[in-house]
């Protein structure tokens, strides 16, 4: 900037600190003072966040600042923006793949075509095999390893015996056996020949499986959307900046230096920053985030509110009386900690198979080198055949059967805007037999509109309908805001929002009041006993109720609701098609939950519960056998999306919910929950027939080893049919049609 | 000579280290003592040491009272 800045002497700039070495409340106020003696300055440090705000003469440096702080015994710094990402796991696994594929793919072409097995090619297999064995299965080694520690058995246990037995023997066959020899090859048919355990090399069977499985992972790891983390989001769902009034004067600063006390100024459509209590102003704060209600609640001087609320037609002025981790907020994201971290990590299928396989290959293998022994062929023969068990177990096709699924599942879905954050959740949903709905944002748009009109005799409602609307225009609560959007021509004039209560205004030469009981009241008006049961019945299904008077007479009332989504109906249908117990969870009032579960045919409601409730209802569902799935999008339904075996969030929804979740469906549609269900049972039937056909062609070639018959090229064999089959199979998902 | 004290609203190490920072401030002091468990601060000094620069120290260290023992 040219312009030259003129500099008021008493213009002051806030500067926000993170102080470190804090220890106790004492030190705060220590802080406070050290910093406060310095020219112009005064600071406010909050102990809970570590952070202190301070308010400088423009022009002061930073350091000083700093120094100052320092000198009391304290360290502090300017706050970083955002602390770096760590490397991608999926990075790291592709430069693994990568490398372990160039190096197996001359060990396997070697193997599989004598040809061109020139002299000496077995060594250079040997030397091509071992950092591929040794370095890219080393993830599995020790998993393996770990594992081996608590006595369980998983996927890597089999990798890592399967190419360690294939590496040793081959290693074996080389220096003692005949395989060493300069101008050895491979036999090209597929002949049982006895004894040739000392006399191949299978190196691409471990330099294979390792890569084949790296790949899976690699795909898998490459299908996972990143997750974020759920706390985070809920967290960045609160004000980020606050208005604090200080001396009579208005300073905008970063949402976590509001301390206990503090006065917060609100103004429409803001968010509050703090849990408290407001001191001045009426407004209707939107508190659907925490709980999910849709109709604004109107606040007065004295009402509590809590942070993360959206503030929508009056300022207002808020005092704190809970910041940073006492907040509602705050022990919402720690509910949703708590639910994450509770959640036991699924087995995953092909670890559960492994578990039982494993120890029955090994059995199978120690029974074959002992038989060999006992019936003295001699502990050469004993030992390589026993290993040879060993190698040819482990299916290659293992390590793709999942992850292809998976991959082609999730990329499947996306098309159809069903997004999986955690592919492997495709593995668990199909004995998914319960479906909780929320209701607010997952089956009701969210948005306020009129539901019904209802005329006193003498009026028609057109005409109700047309003054009322032209009566709210100038309204800036929501409700008002849903009449006026009907939209009318009437003229409007003398536009009067009474706080609280509702409107007054002159449309054409009507004087016109619309509003509660109470505005009718306060202008004299009397209400005929039918408008007031109309009014009750409309309340009755969770409706809020407009009363319109004009020229002194009551003339009808308009309800106001929140609108249905059009396709709700069919999701619900969708979801009983798929043998699933449909249960609408609300935090909302009961009459509004049980009228729109009513509409929709839904017997099972549970309303006017808290984010906690929602969990612990769900949890309940749980406890009793059930397996859930949670549609949701809101804040409040973040926690329960966490403990839910399957939680989709609406990607209409807000971040944390989307975070909390497994599934997240593009737009709003509901019947999409139906079609991600459908689709992950699809995925895991695959899942499941690729594990089946993975381990039975190497299933069917254990007899084989076990009789020392084994060569390299049964093995290959073995293990190209079984990838084959896998990949194809899983490329069938490709056909997955939604839900018309 | 040695003066005891008491002072109380201290809760942690912190604490005792300000408050000993700011008495040993005050002229005249040449040694500070303060525990923190029960408060008590022992100045040694050649000379009494007046209360009030003593009480204005200790304010002067944080949220803390001093009072004589």
């Amino acid at each position: 900037m040219s312009t030259p800045v003129s500099v008021r002497p008493d213009a002051r700039e806030s500067i926000v600190l993170d102080v470190s070495g804090m220890t106790c409340a004492s030190c705060a106020a220590r802080v406070e003072k050290k910093l406060g003696k310095m020219d112009g300055v005064s600071a406010s440090v909050n102990y809970a966040t570590n952070k202190a705000l301070v308010l400088a003469p423009s022009g002061m440096s930073v350091d000083d600042l700093i120094k100052t702080v320092e000198s009391a015994g304290y360290g502090a710094s300017v706050p970083e923006p955002d602390a770096p990402k760590p490397p991608d796991p999926a990075e790291l696994l592709r430069r693994r793949v990568t490398v372990s594929a160039i190096l197996a793919v001359p060990v396997i072409l070697l193997a599989m075509i004598p040809a061109i097995q020139f002299p000496g090619w077995q060594w250079v297999s040997l030397v091509l095999a071992t950092p591929v064995v040794a370095w890219a299965g080393w993830p599995f080694h020790r998993s393996a390893w770990v594992n081996l520690r608590h006595g369980a058995t998983t996927m890597d246990t089999l990798v890592s015996l399967g190419t360690i037995a294939a590496y040793l023997q081959s290693v074996y066959a080389l220096i003692w056996g005949s395989a060493g020899r300069i101008g050895f090859t491979h036999q090209i048919e597929f002949r049982l020949m006895r004894g040739m355990a000392g006399g191949a090399v299978y190196f691409e069977a471990a330099v294979g499986i390792v890569t084949f499985i790296l790949l899976g992972r690699y795909f898998e790891a490459r299908a996972r959307r990143s997750a974020g983390s759920a706390l985070e989001a809920l967290l960045n769902e609160g004000a980020k900046q606050a208005t604090l009034l200080r001396d009579g004067v208005e300073l905008l600063v970063p949402a976590d230096v509001v301390k206990v006390g503090d006065l917060i100024v609100v103004r429409p459509g803001e968010k509050i920053a703090a849990d408290g209590v407001i001191v001045e102003g009426v407004s209707a704060v939107d508190n659907s985030l925490i709980t999910g209600e849709s109709v604004p609640v109107d606040v007065a001087p004295g009402s509590n509110v809590v942070g993360g609320t959206v503030n929508t037609t009056g300022r207002l002025l808020v005092q704190a009386t809970r910041v940073g981790a006492d907040t509602q907020l705050a022990q919402m994201a720690r509910l949703v900690e708590q639910a994450q971290t509770g959640k036991a990590a699924v087995q995953r299928l092909a670890d559960r198979v492994s578990g039982i396989f494993v120890p029955i290959v090994i059995g199978i293998a120690i029974v074959t080198g002992l038989v060999w022994a006992l019936t003295g062929a001699g502990a050469d023969m004993a030992i390589t055949t026993g290993i040879a068990v060993l190698i040819i177990a482990c299916p290659c096709a293992l390590g793709l059967a999942t992850p292809t699924a998976l991959l082609v599942g999730s990329g499947r879905g996306a098309e159809l805007g069903i997004l999986i954050s955690g592919p492997e959740i495709l593995e668990s949903t199909r004995l998914v037999d319960t479906i909780v709905l929320d209701k607010t944002g997952t089956l009701t748009t969210g948005v306020m509109s009129v539901a019904e009109v209802v005329p006193l005799p003498g009026t028609d409602a057109a005409t109700l309908r047309d003054v009322v609307a032209a009566a709210e225009s100038g309204s800036e609560h929501p409700i008002g805001r849903a009449i006026a959007a009907q939209g009318s021509a009437l003229v409007v004039e003398n536009f009067a929002a009474v706080p609280g209560r509702g409107v007054t205004a002159l449309v054409g030469d009507h004087s016109v009041q619309a509003g509660s009981l109470a505005l009718l009241e306060d202008h004299g008006i009397g209400i005929p006993v039918a408008l007031s049961e109309a009014a009750a019945a409309e309340a009755a299904i969770g409706r809020s109720v407009v009363l319109i008077a004009w020229d002194g007479q009551a003339r009808g009332l308009v309800s106001v609701a929140d609108t249905l989504k059009p396709t709700a109906a069919k999701a619900v249908a969708a979801y009983r098609a798929l043998g699933l117990r449909p249960i609408l969870l609300s935090g909302d009032s009961a009459a509004a939950a049980q009228h729109l579960a009513d509409q929709l045919g839904i017997t099972d409601v549970v309303a006017e519960v808290s984010p906690a409730g929602k969990v612990a209802k769900i949890r309940e569902l749980q406890e009793a056998g059930a397996i859930v799935a949670m549609v949701g999008d809101g804040v409040n339904d973040a926690a329960a999306l966490a403990q839910a075996d399957l939680g989709i969030a609406m990607g209409s929804g807000t971040d944390a919910a989307i975070a909390a979740s497994d599934l997240t469906l593009m737009g709003s549609d509901p019947v999409h929950a139906a079609d991600a269900i459908r689709l992950s049972r699809v995925t895991l039937g695959r899942i499941k027939g690729n594990l089946f056909w993975a381990f039975a062609y190497n299933v069917a070639a254990i007899p084989i080893a076990a009789a020392g018959l084994l060569n390299p090229m049964i093995a290959s064999a073995a293990m190209a049919f079984s990838s084959v089959f896998v990949v194809s199979n899983s490329l069938r998902l490709r056909r997955f049609q939604p839900l018309p | 000579m040695q003066s005891t004290y008491v002072v109380t609203g201290m809760t942690c190490g912190h604490c005792v280290a300000h408050v000993t920072e700011e008495v040993q401030a005050v002229p005249g002091v040449t040694d500070v003592q303060v525990t923190l468990e029960g408060g008590q601060m022992v100045i040694t000094s050649e000379a009494p040491v007046d209360f009030d620069a003593v009480k204005e120290a200790v304010a002067e260290a944080g949220e803390y009272q001093v009072a004589a023992a």
